[in-house]
């Protein structure tokens, strides 16, 4: 076999462009595998480091369900829980520097997050790293601590003065800075601005009764199971959300599931479009040198023998490619690291490199290269040696073959990476949204499988403007597609593929666009949101100053915050009903919408979003009971709506203010909804601009709100566009290969074309007419596939929603793009075949 | 070896001593002239001279066989004479245009308008029907060779190789020998100046191999074509008028066998055995 062996190695060779052109495909392939396995561990490593930054070393956190949070009767509770060893609450709350507002003549910069603790306790848990300084004390409340970011960007230093925004009651308080905290400080989520006050302290700047949180530390040998059955039973006081280090790393982890599962799907692509190059590239080598093989045969080599020749080949392919897609892989990861942040995942500040998952990549590479060289080895095998010799044996397999050929590896990578990428444990993802990969994986083989009966039909449809122009070029080129008809529709289901991800993507990206821009004019009550980074209370005379500028119509307070429904989180938010009722907002699907919304104000009711209405099963005139305190508050449904405010996590069930503040303990509004009169915004927004910045509100325009989400989506469809490109470049790759083994095969047709009066121009025409086909026809099928996956990637994730329209701009695009990569991949086969000598192309055998 | 120009030869003796008359008028000018044709390639380090400093002329309606054994230049040389390659040195004319001095465009375009060429292999488009196989030099040319006089002329070269009823087939449907009457209909279809046809009978075997060198022989009867025929065969090259044998890339001998309908080839084999080819 080694002589055989350097047979392979011979050949491949022979034709190097060839070979370092599959090896290109296959490395493409797998450096998007290898992307979304390094930004996986990554992100994994990014999530381990969260965790740690958040928790210390708790072991449980019990967290405050509503802006109260927890008093110090529930501490005490805590800390008196049999197996709790160390308690130590902390309250986080945002806020601004008096300084910084000074600076900037009354504008509102970035806030700072207040991070309040004991001084004695929390070190246990939570060790802070101080480059400079000493750590808090007890007993000295006016001390604080500041990250070393914040200080760089406030040019604070040891012993200066910091001054923070407080509570009404409060006001502005001037703290010593003590010491520097190491970077961006303890929160992940602060992007550094951070401050450490004692926990003291920081409550009376806030004026809130109790705490954000308490981490609790286990006595040695303590159950956590037990010491959560324990708590369960004793707090009742308030409602609470207990979580254990692995809860807070799967919440984490959660929001990069959707991240993780497109990569893997890209990759996955990525990979079977390289399977069709390696496949198409095998076939061509099998067919050219079927004389060789009948030569092999009659000299006395085996089948088995043949068989390991072509599949020394594919493996020597694959090993290059896989090498070489390892490298271009790190370079990806790196691009995909900087996109995690904006799907909601934290922030990957460095790679890490798994040698597991390098290996899996690698073997993945090879295993795709070597199942897509299984089926040209066996055909190669199976030639008689007679039958090879005989001038004009092709060595073309049948169409059911390779059809065949192709649901197996399309089948193979699917299993493999339904095995690979499980969803994270602990993530409540349905079965749905686990199958939606697939489902839309399979869409593709059904596009994929169905190109070789649309090719025929559709190049000729396709040729047919370019039939009078360029009569000759256009019949030979279509002539030409029609030679090995399943070679060409291997290499059109490649492109369609590509092509179809990017379609589906736009068409889920252009629903999401519309779906953000939409939401929000649906259900807020005004043209322009001012934010606060602290409750403005319903009597704060800045309300009353903020209606009464001219050209305001209307100013209403929201505020969203979380209730325990049945032991989960549920978003809420405290609206005022006659607001909604008089400006015309929200879309009622059951219910009376005036009865509702005045139900609201006169409290004991809830309208539910359709979706949360649907995930609890919930009609108008149930009743719902909410674990509030000591005793559980029912509301009763009054309406459904179509779409409603947005909380942190899904659509939040309205509520009035009376409720929120009695029953859920609302302190104030976060967000106030201006309405202006009708043609008088020109006329009140610059004052109400200008007031709301004295008062530290953030103004926000609507549709530049509805515009910042769609920018935010572009960026992470962009990736997954740019990934699904990767795809269409090496299914590029393959229409070179299939165009310069299509040129191969023609080299004497060519030779007498020339003979026969074709001129240069004429031949290169032809070759790129062939590719225009190819491109045109996978295009056009990748384009109409690309919508099906999207509408059915919309259906699976909403199945009520309205249908959005077509996105006929990235349809646009991708087609263009397609045909462009078609067009430019004819390139060098076109240059080859109008350069033949047509004394040797009459002559060639 | 000294080369023999054969531009304007006398009648030539034959083997058995009688003189052949020349079929052709040799006091008309040529359409396809060779001029001390040269043509050198290099083969890895040596220099190879395929044609060394031959001189031909064919006249209008004139059958020549350039004969010789394997290597001896003819093909090469046919390869020259119908614009495929360029001489090293030396010129070809062709109906008074010097084909090689032409670039690789004007070249192909005189080809088009004046050459038919049939080769060994019959290099069919194995999509193509027959019918737009043999209308493809019509198509190369930007006409429709389904309409009007195009098409008439399409069926007149099927028919004149007996492919009626065969329009609709594809090269696979055939028979070799029907394969390559289909090339012939496709150098035939365009009434070219001149027909050059390099070992048209070498992939047939004897029957069908006589089918096509009949068909050729026909045309350039009843249709007056003027053909060029590389063949290393004694059987094809009696269909010829005149044979001009090569050896070592020079033309060595010249025989002129006149117009006969039995094509025997007596006289071409003593020739040969003279001539120790």
């Amino acid at each position: 076999m080694r002589g055989l062996g350097a047979l392979a190695w011979r050949d491949l060779w022979r034709r190097p462009l060839r070979t370092l052109l599959t090896a290109a495909g296959i490395a493409l392939g797998v450096a998007v595998l290898f992307a979304a396995i390094v930004s996986r561990a990554s992100i994994d490593g990014a999530v381990d480091r969260s965790v740690r930054d958040l928790l210390g070393s708790a072991d449980l956190r019990v967290q405050a369900f509503t802006e109260r949070g927890l008093t110090d009767p529930t501490i005490a509770t805590l800390a008196s829980t049999p197996g709790v060893a160390v308690v130590a609450p902390e309250l986080e709350r945002q806020t601004y520097l008096q300084t910084r507002l000074d600076a900037t003549g009354g504008g509102v910069a970035a806030p700072v997050t207040v991070l309040g603790l004991d001084p004695a306790l929390d070190p246990r848990l939570h060790p802070l790293h101080l480059t400079e300084g000493t750590r808090l004390t007890a007993g000295l409340e006016r001390s604080a601590l500041v990250s070393e970011t914040l200080a760089a960007a406030e040019h604070l230093a040891l012993g200066d003065q910091v001054t923070l925004l407080g509570s009404a009651a409060a006001g502005p308080t001037a703290y010593r800075v003590v010491g520097l905290l190491a970077g961006n400080g303890p929160l992940p989520d602060a992007r550094g601005r951070v401050v450490v006050l004692p926990l003291g302290a920081a409550r009376t700047l806030f004026d809130v009764p109790g705490v954000s949180r308490v981490d609790l530390g286990l006595a040695p040998g303590a159950d956590p199971a037990a010491v959560t059955a324990a708590l369960a039973s004793r707090l009742t006081r308030e409602p609470y959300v207990l979580s254990t280090p692995q809860d807070v790393a799967a919440a984490l982890a959660a929001s990069t599931a959707g991240f993780e599962a497109g990569t893997a799907l890209l990759a996955a692509v990525a990979l079977f479009v390289g399977a069709f190059l390696v496949f198409n590239t095998l076939s061509m080598t099998v067919a050219e040198r079927v004389r060789e093989v009948g030569l092999l045969r009659a000299a006395g080599a085996t089948r088995g023998q043949v068989h390991r020749l072509v599949l020394a080949e594919a493996a020597t392919m694959g090993l290059l490619g896989s090498l070489l897609g390892l490298v271009a892989g790190l370079g990806l990861a790196v691009v995909l690291a900087d996109a995690v942040p904006a799907f909601g995942g934290p922030v990957v500040d460095r790679l890490a490199i798994p040698a597991d998952g390098a290996v899996l990549a690698l073997a993945l590479g090879l295993a795709v290269t070597l199942a897509a060289g299984l089926e040209p080895a066996w055909r190669a095998g199976r030639l008689s040696p007679v039958e090879a010799l005989r001038p004009g044996a092709l060595g073309i397999g049948p169409r059911a073959a390779r059809l065949r050929w192709l649901v197996v590896v399309f089948v193979v990578l699917g299993a493999a990476g339904l095995l690979l990428w499980p969803s994270p444990p602990g993530v409540g993802r349905g079965a749905l949204d686990q199958l939606r990969p697939f489902a839309v994986y399979g869409l593709l083989l059904l596009v994929a499988a169905l190109s070789p009966f649309l090719v025929g039909p559709l190049g000729r449809l396709l040729g047919l403007p370019l039939a009078r122009a360029l009569r000759a070029e256009s019949r030979l080129a279509r002539s030409a597609l029609a030679r090995d008809r399943s070679r060409t529709a291997l290499t059109v289901g490649a492109l369609t593929v590509g092509l179809a991800m990017i379609v589906a993507m736009g068409t889920v990206a252009q629903d999401a666009r519309r779906a953000a821009a939409d939401w929000l004019t649906t259900v807020v009550p005004g043209d322009e949101l001012l934010g606060s980074i602290r409750p403005l209370a319903p009597d704060e005379p800045g309300l009353a100053q903020l209606a009464a500028i001219p050209g305001v119509q209307r100013v209403s307070p929201l505020a969203t915050f979380g209730v325990d429904f049945q032991g989960r989180r549920v978003d809420a938010a405290a609206v005022h009903g006659a607001d909604l009722l008089a400006d015309g907002r929200l879309t009622f699907v059951a219910g009376d919408r005036t009865t509702a919304l005045t139900a609201l104000d006169g409290g004991g009711a809830t309208v539910l979003p359709a979706s949360l209405a649907d995930r609890l099963g919930a009609h108008v005139g149930d009743t719902l009971a909410f674990a509030t305190g000591s005793a559980p508050t029912t509301l009763r449904v009054a309406g459904i709506v179509d779409r409603s405010l947005p909380g942190p996590t899904g659509e939040a069930l309205l509520v009035g203010w009376g409720d929120a503040t009695s029953a859920f303990g609302v302190t104030g509004a976060r967000f106030l909804a201006v309405r202006y009169a009708s043609g008088q915004e020109a006329v009140g927004r610059p004052r109400l601009d200008a007031l709301a910045r004295s008062l530290a509100l953030e103004p926000d325009d609507l549709d530049a709100l509805g515009g910042a989400v769609g920018d935010a989506l572009g960026r992470v469809f962009g990736l997954f566009d740019l990934l699904a490109a990767v795809a269409v470049v090496i299914a590029g790759l393959g229409i070179v290969n299939t165009l310069t083994m299509s040129v191969d095969e023609r080299v004497r047709e060519i030779g007498m074309l020339r003979a026969a009066g074709m001129t240069r121009a004429q031949v290169w025409r032809m070759v790129v007419l062939e590719a225009g086909l190819l491109g045109a026809v996978g295009a056009l099928l990748g384009c109409l596939g690309g919508l099906l996956v999207g509408a059915v990637i919309l259906r699976l994730a909403a199945p009520d929603a309205a249908p959005t329209g077509l996105p006929w701009a990235t349809a646009g695009l991708a087609f263009a793009f397609g045909l462009a990569v078609s067009l430019l991949a004819a390139a060098w086969p076109a240059r080859l075949a109008s350069r033949l000598s047509i004394v040797r192309a009459v002559a060639y055998e | 070896m000294t080369t023999q120009p054969f531009a304007d030869p006398a009648a030539a003796p034959v083997a058995d001593g009688t003189t052949a008359r020349p079929f052709v008028d040799r006091r008309r000018p040529p359409i396809l002239e060779a001029r001390d044709l040269v043509k050198r390639y290099r083969l890895g380090r040596t220099e190879v001279e395929a044609v060394r400093g031959i001189s031909l002329a064919v006249r209008r309606g004139e059958f020549l066989a350039l004969m010789g054994p394997s290597g001896s230049g003819k093909s090469t040389l046919l390869h020259l004479l119908g614009g495929l390659d360029r001489p090293t040195s030396g010129e070809v004319v062709l109906d008074g245009d010097i084909v090689s001095r032409l670039s690789d465009t004007p070249a192909t375009l005189l080809r088009r308008a004046k050459t038919g060429f049939v080769f060994q292999f019959f290099n069919l488009v194995p999509l193509l029907t027959v019918e737009e196989n043999v209308g493809l030099p019509f198509t190369i040319a930007g006409h429709d060779p389904t309409s009007g006089e195009f098409r008439q002329r399409v069926r007149e070269a099927i028919g004149q190789v007996d492919l009626d009823g065969r329009e609709r087939n594809r090269p696979d449907q055939l028979s070799a020998g029907e394969q390559q009457r289909v090339a012939l209909a496709r150098a035939l279809v365009t009434r070219p100046l001149v027909l050059l046809a390099d070992e048209p009978t070498g992939n047939l075997d004897f029957t069908t191999g006589t089918e096509i060198l009949d068909r050729l022989w026909r045309s350039c009867v009843e249709q007056g074509q003027t053909i060029v025929l590389v063949t290393h065969d004694s059987k094809a090259a009696a269909y010829a008028d005149r044979v001009i044998f090569l050896r070592d890339g020079a033309a060595v001998d010249e025989l002129e066998l006149g117009r006969r309908p039995d094509h025997a080839t007596g006289p071409l084999i003593a020739r040969l055995a003279q001539l120790g080819l």
